[in-house]
């Protein structure tokens, strides 16, 4: 496949200023239990690949699933990229990469057989319905993938890279009346099939709380003081900066330029943020990105002070800045777009107790259903809440969707745990129609001022 | 095709199924005011079901050179698989529905981009400030589905899909304003820049909102999201898993007498009309709520047969609500292009009668919401307070939730007659909805 690609670049590379070519293969098994029914146990394999080149600053794309015609699909990218390109080509200089990157794996899920995989999965669904009878149905779902990348560009990169992702998640679904409640034990891992095992004791405290749900009240919309658990955290900081970092939105706008001129306060000197490729294990560590430049731990916030954003070549290249590994696809029918790794809130100084010190009338916010946003205002969804009355936790609430604005909320953060923990599910993350990107986001106990909170 | 049904079949399967999609899709982008790339993504596999020794197995591929790896994929996981609860479709006479359009198929896309830098030029001509994008997608399908029960079907379709719009910063303000048509042929095709100028100006200046149960008027595209709970209730799925609120309901009148809702899988130039659903079942036009009542739940094979209900031809491989095609999935009942009847008033009309209350159009994090049991809430990512008949500006940093079945039964004041096309989350699908005016529902915001 190395030499394949290296061919087609060596041919076709003249006749723009920038080439280069994708070749990827996905074996995918999934495991689905839709309450007591075994609703998917699948097998997928994905091979693909795909030509981008650049010509006077305009990019032309071509995917494709049968790699004989890769040439015909390479002549039809140059094409397009000069049907657009009208400008000149400006990409962040990089050292070319030759490297292969082989799995290290703590517990290789290839090694455990599709029938142990069902009957692990079987075993967690049983426990979850048989807890209650009020738990009449349940989600329950696993998928390992393994897959190889080869990337080669026209400045004589080669970069080999098998990646493996693992993710799934078991949720009770407990229902009275006409009304139903989920909660689930997530799990995802890039090295470790031993993050599906002993979920026990956490699907019985999600039973727990899944039927908690039906007799809680749901919470009253307005203001809050709230606390959000590392899992929320890790998605609030996701939604509510992350997005906004990603250069792709900046390096052509003057207007957000302004907005997000680096040195800008955003927060209290104690938050900083930063996102990572390298933290081995999560869901979110890649090596080296889908344009073959090495990845690294990038901060975003510094004391409160924007210092870096989320590059592509092409948006470091523009802005004259430097480029951190950010250009990701989902798979091979996609372009390279800014896209986040692994993203955290560094810790505090702050004890749980000390934080809940304090406040009168608030909500503490555990576990993430997941968020949104439109760059300025973001929404972010917990999984479960509780009140915080006169500085103590109190009852249950439910359907806590909270709102926020990046230019108010993150000023008034006003204290973080020393509790950090990073978390992975089995989802992902969605943006210009590539959904779901494997992510991972990790925050201490957060504490923001003035919330809103969606509700009666 | 047939290659993989006979090998599946010598190789001990009972009976099986062939799920084939062969897709080419053109895009053409422009951002930040200029042409940005132009794509083509060919996408081309299969899915094979089959059931052996009363197990269900499934395995995909877009390597179909290797038609045994695909075989042995799928008989691997029929060893350990669910109890096969379907027959495969069998022979059946379908329906006449045009879903290729030579317009589509030989669009030109010289005259897209043309086009495309027509619009971003309307739109800077209104602000030189906005940063404005256009975006079309382009995509001739062919899609076959082949049974060893002796069905054999396949048909092309075209999509066409279509949207513009920019984001304007002032200051930290960011408005941003979209529109979007979309269809089988270019039918749907229409001025939209005049709707994403209006929406920039009558959003330019913000103004503050209160706490408390208010009017609302939905725009038909955020009724489209806001109806997404019931794409999930009425699935014979989710009735299957016992959480559907409306499980239990049939005959019964479960809203208001002016909701009436057709499931149309027939509608002419809509996205997901086809002669079949990806399970080969004919397709059709279903009424799923009439004057308030209940209807019809969608159908798959498996839900119809387990429920005892009419096969509906609701069965697609979809990612859910977006229902972009997804090779691997399972097929389950899901909406096609959904027609909800309007009133009597138009929505000029409408809103001219509302004293005090807010005009939505574009909810964000809905998605997040626990769907399944008619609760929503989101952030109202556009959205105009309304006073004495009139938008008087853009309401920000605010929260519009509730639940759709209480809404739809107890807070309906009116639909407009017009209706119009749009899609779940602004760009997906081709619905045609009204304008939604409901009393009372729950808003949220600072102080």
């Amino acid at each position: 496949m190395k030499d394949r690609l290296e061919q087609v670049v060596a041919k076709f590379a003249s006749q723009c200023d920038y080439l280069e070519v994708h070749a990827e293969e996905t074996e995918e098994s999934r495991v689905t239990f839709s309450g007591p029914r075994l609703e998917d146990l699948g097998k997928k394999v994905d091979f693909g690949g795909n030509v981008r080149a650049l010509y006077k600053g305009g990019w032309g794309f071509a995917s494709f699933n049968s790699v004989d015609r890769i040439g015909e699909f390479a002549q039809n990218a140059i094409d397009q990229a000069k049907l657009v390109g009208a400008e000149t080509s400006e990409l962040a200089k990089t050292d070319p990469v030759r490297d292969d990157v082989l799995l290290d794996l703590k517990n290789d899920p290839r090694t455990i057989s599709l029938e142990k995989k069902v009957e692990i999965l079987k075993a967690y669904n049983e426990q979850a319905l048989g807890y209650h009878e009020r738990i009449v149905s349940s989600s329950t779902r696993y998928f390992d993938r393994n897959r190889k990348f080869w990337f080669a560009n026209s400045e004589g990169s080669l970069v080999y890279q098998e990646r493996v992702d693992i993710g799934g998640m078991v949720a009770p679904i407990a229902m009275k009346g006409g009304d139903s409640q989920y909660f689930g034990v997530p799990f995802g891992s890039s090295d470790d099939f031993n993050v599906a095992l002993g979920l026990e004791k956490r699907i019985d405290e999600v039973c727990e709380i899944s039927l908690g749900k039906l007799e809680a009240p749901k919470v009253k919309g307005g203001e809050y003081t709230v606390i959000l658990d590392p899992r929320l955290g890790g998605t609030f900081i996701h939604e509510a900066f992350g997005h906004l970092s990603e250069a792709d939105n900046v390096y052509e706008d003057k207007n957000l330029q302004k907005v997000m001129q680096l040195g800008r306060e955003f927060g209290r000197p104690f938050l900083n943020v930063y996102d990572t490729g390298l933290d081995k294990g999560h869901r979110g560590y890649l090596v080296y990105d889908d344009e073959g430049v090495p990845t690294e731990k990038t901060y975003l916030l510094r004391e409160g002070k924007l210092v870096g954003r989320l590059h592509s070549r092409e948006t470091a290249g523009k802005m004259g800045e430097r480029p951190t590994g950010n250009a990701r696809q989902i798979d091979y029918r996609h372009e390279p777009v800014c896209r986040m790794r692994n993203t955290c809130i560094e810790n505090g100084e702050a004890s749980f107790d000390e934080m809940l010190a304090g406040i009168d009338l608030g909500v503490y916010c555990v576990s993430a259903q997941g968020g949104q946003t439109n760059g300025e205002m973001f929404t972010f969804t917990a999984g479960n809440a509780y009140m915080i009355r006169d500085g103590k936790l109190a009852e249950m609430v439910r359907d806590v969707t909270l709102t926020g604005n990046v230019f108010v909320t993150l000023k008034n953060i006003d204290a973080l745990g020393n509790d950090q923990a990073a978390h992975d599910g089995p989802g992902g993350c969605g943006k210009a129609g590539q959904f779901p990107l494997q992510t991972s986001h990790g925050a201490p106990h957060v504490r923001i001022r003035n919330v809103v909170i969606g509700g009666e | 095709m047939r290659e993989i049904i006979e090998k599946a079949m010598a190789k001990g399967a009972s009976s099986c199924e062939v799920f084939y999609l062969n897709s080419l899709r053109t895009s053409v982008d422009f951002e930040t005011g200029r042409l940005k790339g132009v794509g083509r993504t060919e996408e081309r596999g299969a899915t094979l079901r089959l059931v052996k020794d009363g197990r269900m197995g499934l395995a995909t591929s877009t390597k179909l050179d290797e038609v045994d790896r695909l075989v042995d994929d799928a008989l691997a996981t029929s060893a350990f698989g669910g109890k096969a609860e379907i027959e495969f479709a069998g022979a059946a006479t379908l329906p006449g529905v045009e879903t290729a359009h030579d317009d589509v198929e030989n669009l030109d896309i010289d005259r897209v981009i043309e086009e495309s830098q027509a619009e971003i030029a309307r739109i800077l001509d209104y602000e030189g400030e906005i940063n404005a994008e256009a975006s079309t997608l382009r995509d001739v399908q062919e899609i076959r589905v082949l049974t060893s029960e002796g069905f054999d079907g396949s048909f092309k379709r075209t999509l066409y899909r279509h949207h513009a719009g920019g984001r304007l910063i002032e200051g930290d303000n960011m408005l941003d304003a979209y529109a979007y048509f979309g269809g089988t042929n270019l039918d749907a095709r229409r001025d939209i820049i005049a709707e994403v100028i209006e929406d920039f100006e009558n959003g330019r200046t913000n103004v503050g909102v209160s706490t408390g149960p208010t009017n609302v008027l939905f725009t038909p595209r955020a009724v489209a999201d806001v109806l997404m709970t019931l794409y999930l209730g009425v699935s014979g799925a989710m009735v299957d898993r016992k959480i559907s609120p409306l499980a239990g309901k049939l005959g019964q009148t479960v809203f208001d007498e002016r909701v009436t809702i057709y499931d149309d899988g027939l509608a002419k130039g809509a996205y997901e009309s086809a002669p079949f659903d990806d399970e080969g079942v004919p397709m059709q036009r279903t009424p799923v709520f009439e004057s308030g009542v209940l209807k019809n739940f969608l159908t798959d094979l498996r839900t119809a047969r387990k429920l005892d209900l009419p096969l509906t031809g609701n069965a697609l491989r979809a990612k859910r609500l977006v229902l972009t095609k997804d090779l691997g999935k399972v097929p389950s009942p899901e909406v096609t292009n959904w027609r909800m009847e309007g009133g009597t008033k138009s929505s000029d009309e409408l809103l001219a009668g509302m004293k005090e209350g807010v005009i939505i159009d574009s909810i964000m994090g809905i998605l997040m919401s626990n769907l399944t049991a008619g609760d929503f809430s989101g952030n109202v990512a556009y959205g105009l307070k309304v006073e004495n008949g009139k938008t008087v500006g853009r309401v920000k940093d605010t929260m519009v939730s509730g639940n759709v079945y209480k809404l739809l039964r107890d807070n309906l004041l009116d639909l407009s007659s017009d209706t119009k096309l749009t899609g779940r989350l602004g760009v997906f699908g081709t619905h045609h909805f009204p304008y939604m005016l409901l009393k009372d529902v729950p808003i949220s915001t600072k102080g």
